[in-house]
């Protein structure tokens, strides 16, 4: 059904252009032939017809080039920089693409999967020597008393990361490249354990407990510079801050403690009172360090197999039942 | 989008005087301070880096300039080609930069960051537009010398007051460039390949007189001496002498002080100033002596200017004036430039005047130097060096000193523009297959240079072809016929005879492994100049005139290697277009033909060549008809032929000589 009216709404435009262009080529004809100039044409000459019988030549193409290089040529001065791959400057048999099985692979020549891929052929191993070779009267030697990385831990203390783009477009401006990150190592700084305590609540998540490193990242402001000084500023405030004591830090709870201290426990009191038990005098026996560490061991990591025994050998030391 | 560095970098609390006061964040063993030495960055341009690396890629002789782009369909292989590539190329750019100042208001979109202003269009200016000083400036910066004056125009009719600094730079501007808008500054395929109009106008006066600058100068109140110093060194530049001279003459007098190049553009034009070379030497001493007395110090400019005035002053004493002048010079510490030795070489080397050795001594002093160009003459140095080398002093040794020269350092920066490279190129050329051994020409130049550094001219390949001739070197034949086509010489009647000349004359030699397949290839390149030319001759309103010389010498080669078609149509050429061509052919060439015919069995095209020698008149046709009844068991038609072109008594005197030969057989027997 459908065809069936396509096809007949098609026929009437058909013939409705048909009829128009017969219509009109008269008269178009007749416009050209009034605006022509006649020529009197006396040498029987068919000027458009000749220019028309003259068929453009061929160009003379010269061989592919390679074929007149020197083996023992400088490779370095016919390839010196990246461009694609053209099999007329390329001295080398080279085939690329797939094919089915048992068939040959495509030669260089109008292979466009030689050009898709990006080739080496500019940093050839003599090329980058020379080209290092170039380049040495630009470096200076190796900074001396820094030779080991401890000793460049110890004087660039602080780790300064950015990076530059380059792309091909108008602009030279990428916004990442102001992206300013800074570490450092938290024992690099000198800070006493409530400074320390501080600090590690100040920077929160940015401190990576495994190797000791802090993070600061800064993006905030639109230039590198600018995220760079607002880095240091950071950890400048961040440093004088935790050294700092306030008068409410002393009205700090047992509740608030996040770890646990056997000095502000009951188990001090009581370990105490045990010890002292029924002994003369002021002079009071203060349980062992070990005891100390075990049961300060066994409320901050949990309970285990290995604390609860290490907490056992303790006691029964520190009672004398063995 | 590519990454291209990401910088750690560790800073240290010792070193950075910024961070100093962190020193005390950082716990530090104090106990023993190691020292750190760091050293010093060492200084260099955005730049340096890409020229150290570009100082590592040599000179690959199967390459085309960078400009071209590396295909063998756009690699030009002659010097029409060279320039029409290069120039299509920079006129891409000039269209371009048409369409986008025709169609200013579609390329308003700023999508650069910095801004380049060379890609955006520039403000246009109409009669009726509204300008501010601040245009004039601009256009001023940017040297747009039409629209200045434009700009300049306006302002006047609005009345609005210009202060005297712009009025002297707008001076400035239209003085240099004499109120012409000057060439782009990056069209430089264009300024390589321009037809110097300089040197064509060198000496002519192209001052604009009355026009803008010259009006610009009169409204300039007060004028400082900058004012007069720009429009005397306009003038002098576009040799309007006199007007120049005269206002010279009145700052003089009237105690305004010049600066140093003002003397110099004076001193420039002397030659213009006075008639006699006496009287030209006598103004510049009084013009050095004024400089004197003025407390102004000279300079290059005043050196080279003193010796462009002697060079060209006519003077027999020249040669002595510009030793003084040279020494005078040193005294006081100026270094010349090259354009000083080009001085001094024109001054010792005329074409007519006795042979100087003074290049010699000039690269003595040079050589081993890197110049920079200093002045605008400097590029005429080894143009005209070469040339000393060859047509006045013909030493090879000092061509090759010069080209060393050349090639030392950044100096080939000095060689000027397409047309004094190749005129270099043609008179090195010329000289070393005149004086180098041949192998060792086509060796170590021939095969580096040609194509892509010079294409030897016509003239050249002349004396190449010759000294193939006088060597026997005919394993080159082919390559400097090939060449003869890229470089689009085929027309040249003188080389085509030439090379033909060489391929009838030296016989190759079989026992010689590159000249085996010799015989084989001349036949092909005799049929290969046939059909160029004809092919040539379809298609251009002008043809080559075939000579009947050069096709009797083709149809020569060609029946060397028995190839009895190709024979046929040149033969037939001859025998047809006897009107079109000059002169006739050798007789030798129709022997060789015949003999061709007779081996390949082909009487009537042996007959059409008798038809063609009877036409001609050959003495020998006779010999030939001869030839031919003897060659060929004829039949009658052909019988009829040679008879009707060559005579009765042919056919008689031939069965007579039969009959006596059959005779001799008998009384042998």
């Amino acid at each position: 059904m459908l065809k069936k009216i396509n096809l007949n709404s098609l026929i009437p435009l058909a013939q409705r252009t048909c009829f128009r262009n017969y219509s009109q080529e008269p008269a178009a004809v007749e416009t050209v032939h009034d605006d022509d100039f006649r020529v009197l044409n006396l040498r029987k000459t068919k000027g458009t017809q000749q220019q028309l019988s003259r068929r453009p030549k061929p160009p003379d193409v010269p061989p592919p080039r390679y074929k007149q290089m020197a083996v023992d040529q400088d490779w370095g001065a016919v390839w010196p920089g990246p461009k694609t791959f053209h099999p007329a400057s390329v001295p080398l048999p080279v085939r690329q693409g797939w094919v089915p099985l048992n068939k040959t692979v495509p030669g260089k020549f109008a292979n466009a999967e030689l050009m898709k891929i990006p080739n080496f052929l500019h940093l050839t191993p003599p090329v980058i020597a020379k080209q290092c070779e170039a380049l040495k009267q630009f470096c200076t030697p190796f900074p001396k008393g820094l030779e080991t990385e401890e000793q460049q831990e110890k004087h660039f203390p602080v780790q300064f990361i950015s990076s530059d783009y380059v792309h091909g477009l108008p602009t030279i401006r990428n916004p990442l490249s102001r992206i300013v990150t800074i570490k450092l190592k938290l024992s690099q700084l000198k800070l006493d354990e409530h400074a320390r305590d501080k600090f590690l609540r100040l920077i929160g998540e940015r401190y990576n407990e495994e190797t000791d490193e802090i993070t600061i990242v800064t993006d905030r402001c639109p230039l590198k510079q600018q995220n760079f000084d607002y880095a240091m500023y950071l950890l400048t405030a961040l440093y004088h801050e935790s050294r700092t004591v306030e008068e409410w830090e002393s009205s700090k709870q047992e509740g608030d403690m996040e770890y646990y201290n056997w000095h502000n426990n009951q188990s001090k009191v009581t370990s105490t009172e045990v010890l002292n038990w029924g002994l003369p005098g002021d002079s009071k026996v203060e349980p062992p360090q070990e005891y100390i560490s075990c049961v300060e061991n066994l409320m901050n990591e949990g309970e285990n197999e290995y604390n609860i025994n290490k907490y056992k050998e303790s006691v029964v030391k520190m009672l004398g039942l063995a | 989008m590519q990454h291209l560095r990401r910088s750690v970098s560790s800073i240290s609390y010792l070193n950075r005087s910024s961070l100093s006061r962190c020193t005390r964040f950082f716990a530090t063993s104090t106990e023993l301070e190691e020292k750190v030495e760091i050293p010093n960055y060492i200084q260099r341009s955005p730049t340096t880096i890409l020229r150290a690396l570009s100082q590592t890629v040599g000179f690959d002789p199967t390459a085309a300039h960078y400009k071209y782009h590396d295909d063998p369909y756009l690699i030009p292989l002659s010097n029409v080609g060279k320039r029409s590539f290069a120039l299509a190329m920079e006129s891409g750019r000039k269209s371009a930069k048409f369409i986008r100042q025709q169609h200013s208001n579609l390329f308003q979109h700023r999508e650069a960051d910095p801004p380049i202003e060379a890609f955006l269009p520039t403000k246009m200016y109409t009669i009726d537009s509204q300008v501010e000083i601040s245009d004039l400036t601009t256009s001023i910066e940017h040297s747009h010398v039409s629209d200045a004056i434009l700009v300049y125009a306006l302002l006047k009719k609005n009345n609005v007051e210009l202060t005297n600094d712009v009025k002297q730079s707008l001076l400035e501007l239209l003085c240099f460039y004499n109120c012409e808008e000057p060439l782009e500054e990056d069209m430089i395929e264009e300024r390589w390949f321009r037809q110097n109009q300089r040197l064509k106008e060198r000496n002519r006066k192209t001052w604009k007189d009355n026009d803008t600058a010259e009006q610009l100068y009169y409204e300039i109140e007060p004028k400082t001496p900058q004012t007069y110093a720009c429009i005397i060194r306009g003038m002098c530049k576009y040799y309007q002498v006199e007007k120049a001279y005269a206002i010279f003459q009145d700052c003089l007098a009237n105690n305004i002080k010049l600066d140093v190049d003002c003397f110099n553009s004076i001193l420039n034009v002397v030659r213009f100033i006075k008639e006699s070379a006496d009287l030209r030497w006598s103004v510049m001493l009084d013009l050095l002596k004024t400089m004197k007395e003025k407390g102004v110090s000279p300079n290059l400019g005043t050196l080279n200017a003193c010796l462009n005035s002697i060079s060209e002053m006519g003077s027999k004493n020249a040669k002595d004036y510009a030793i003084q002048i040279m020494t005078e010079f040193k005294n006081i510490g100026i270094e010349p430039s090259l354009a000083s030795y080009y001085h001094i070489l024109h001054t010792f080397c005329k074409d007519r005047g006795p042979v100087s050795h003074v290049l010699v001594d000039i690269l003595n002093e040079i050589e081993g130097k890197e110049f920079e160009m200093r002045d605008i003459k400097d590029t005429m140095f080894f143009v005209t060096a070469m040339d000393v080398c060859r047509n006045h002093l013909y030493d090879l040794n000092l061509a090759k000193r010069v080209d060393a020269f050349l090639h030392f350092g950044e100096n080939y920066n000095l060689i000027g523009d397409s047309y004094k490279e190749s005129i270099y190129y043609r008179n090195y050329f010329t000289l070393l297959v005149q004086a180098e051994p041949f192998d060792k020409f086509m060796a170590d130049y021939y095969h580096i240079l040609v194509p892509h550094v010079y294409i030897p001219e016509p003239s050249v390949m002349e004396e190449i072809l010759k000294a193939v001739e006088v060597t026997g070197a005919i394993d080159n034949i082919p390559l400097l016929w090939s060449h003869m086509i890229c470089f689009e010489q085929i027309s040249r009647d003188n080389l085509l005879a030439l090379i033909v000349r060489i391929m009838l004359q030296n016989k190759p030699d079989l026992t010689i492994k590159t000249q085996e397949n010799l015989k084989e290839t001349f036949s092909h390149i005799a049929w290969d100049i046939w059909s160029k030319i004809e092919e040539k001759n379809e298609l251009r309103s002008k043809p080559v005139v075939w000579t009947g010389k050069l096709l009797g010498d083709i149809l020569r080669i060609i029946c060397t290697s028995e190839d009895i078609d190709r024979a046929s149509v040149i033969m037939e050429k001859l025998l047809n277009d006897q009107q079109k061509i000059l002169g006739e052919s050798d007789y030798i060439a129709m022997e060789d033909y015949v003999q061709l015919c007779i081996t390949k069995k082909q009487p009537s095209k042996a007959i059409q060549c008798l038809q063609y020698c009877t036409e001609i008149g050959f003495n020998e046709s006779k010999n030939l008809a001869k030839t031919i009844c003897k060659g060929f068991t004829l039949d009658e038609n052909h019988t009829r032929r040679v008879v009707r072109y060559a005579g009765e008594s042919v056919i008689q005197e031939i069965e007579k000589e039969m009959q006596e030969e059959s005779a001799a057989k008998n009384v042998t027997q």
